[in-house]
């Protein structure tokens, strides 16, 4: 209690006992790390990954829909698959976790990646894989396009996982790890990134894409609405996404480093609010958040949202948008060579001189 | 071979595309204050669009 001598005789014993308790801590042998979740803690459930397998295999039933509908995940792949030109590596074996219908092993095959006319042609990404391991729970979702001519141009296997939440390959297995449009149906985000950075060789990279922020925010509100107004209470239609600024801490905590996050917006005009339904469920989007009203929404719920969602979001010409933010995400595995970023302060040149000049 | 058979859904779709001046009074009565929205808020509006919606589904 030596402490107590630094407050004068007029201070209550009681207060420098309380000014006492911080300073054993700070000063103790033992300094304490930032707080994480401890090993071994439930994991929040938000997902029923059973109700989202059978969504999805439903869904790939029905071929010809789901092939129309599936417009959204071919140019999402396509987007995340042309970031590859910017690495000029070769990839010997690559895993595609949540691989839908092959999206990738498709996007990777385009004859032409590049989308600047200005640019010279690149040729196929498609040529610089090994090996590419395409990884999905739905098997009538990975097999609908094991037939078409895109399937001879990439050495690629399709692996029907138990549980895309568990990754069951060897500890650094792969050169690149792609994701696109799945990873936001897992429950266990953190845990699945640290799964991906342990399968990965080191100073390999992961990339992945994913529905975030405010994806759908107009089919949300308006269902919010109409719910509210015609029963006067509301559950969910719309999953929670993650947030962009989320991602970024998500995959430093999964030990990334030279970590990158952007997104962009694709907005789709719908004829109407059933439209854009009937495209969701076609491609296995639609609802799947634990603890939904179960069976289909009420007719008078649906007769008000589409009133509710023209009058608040739709277009001039009597269409309705609906947004889909994807982000982007790419993190290396930690490597002894790997390039590291410059120490703070270390600069000589001062970006305002360059940035004015311009 | 069996024409495609016509989901419900797309029944329904049909039917509400033709109540479109109901839905905007709805979507209007709605939208004027859409931070205080109760139950039966615009139950007057719904009803004429829900009576439109009815007539359009019996004509198909």
């Amino acid at each position: 209690m030596n402490c107590s001598s630094l407050y004068r005789s007029t201070v209550p014993h009681l207060r420098a006992a309380k000014f006492l308790v911080p300073t054993s801590w700070t000063t103790g042998a033992q300094r304490r790390t930032y707080a994480f979740q401890a090993a071994g803690a439930p994991i929040h459930q938000v997902f029923n990954r059973r109700t989202k397998w059978l969504q999805k295999e439903r869904a790939a039933a029905n071929v010809e829909q789901s092939r129309i509908a599936d417009f959204l995940k071919d140019e999402v792949a396509a987007r995340l698959c042309e970031r590859l030109l910017d690495i000029k590596r070769h990839y010997p074996k690559v895993l595609d976790i949540g691989a839908n219908s092959c999206n990738i092993g498709r996007a990777l095959t385009n004859p032409n990646p590049e989308p600047d006319p200005l640019l010279p042609q690149s040729g196929p990404i498609a040529s610089r894989v090994g090996h590419l391991t395409a990884a999905e729970s739905s098997a009538t979702l990975l097999y609908r396009d094991a037939e078409l001519p895109f399937n001879e141009q990439i050495n690629m296997t399709r692996e029907v996982l138990a549980d895309e939440e568990t990754i069951p390959y060897e500890a650094n297995t792969f050169d690149l790890v792609l994701s696109s449009l799945s990873l936001h149906w897992i429950n266990d985000l953190p845990g699945m990134l640290s799964q991906i950075n342990n399968v990965l060789k080191p100073d390999c990279a992961f990339m992945g894409a994913m529905m975030g922020g405010d994806s759908l925010f107009e089919l949300r509100t308006s269902l919010q609405l109409a719910e509210q107004e015609r029963r006067g209470g509301i559950s969910p239609h719309v999953s929670p996404l993650a947030d962009i600024r989320d991602c970024g801490g998500l995959l430093q905590r999964a030990r990334f480093k030279m970590v990158g996050v952007d997104f962009d917006d694709i907005v789709v005009d719908f004829p109407d609010i059933f439209a854009l339904m009937q495209d969701l469920q076609a491609t296995g989007e639609n609802n799947a958040v634990l603890g939904r009203e179960m069976g289909p929404i009420q007719r008078d719920v649906l007769l008000a949202a589409d009133a509710i969602y023209r009058e608040l979001h739709g277009n001039a010409d009597g269409t309705i948008p609906a947004t889909f933010r994807t982000i982007y995400m790419i993190g290396w595995k930690e490597a002894d060579n790997q390039a590291q970023p410059l120490p703070r302060g270390s600069g000589h040149i001062n970006l305002k001189d360059i940035l004015q000049s311009k | 071979m069996a024409p495609p058979r016509t989901r419900p859904i797309q029944k329904f779709a049909a039917a509400v595309s033709q109540c479109s001046p109901e839905a905007a009074v709805y979507g209007k009565c709605i939208v004027a204050d859409y931070n205080s929205v109760h139950k039966d808020k615009c139950v007057n509006e719904f009803m004429r669009l829900k009576d439109c919606y009815l007539k359009a589904s019996k004509k198909a």
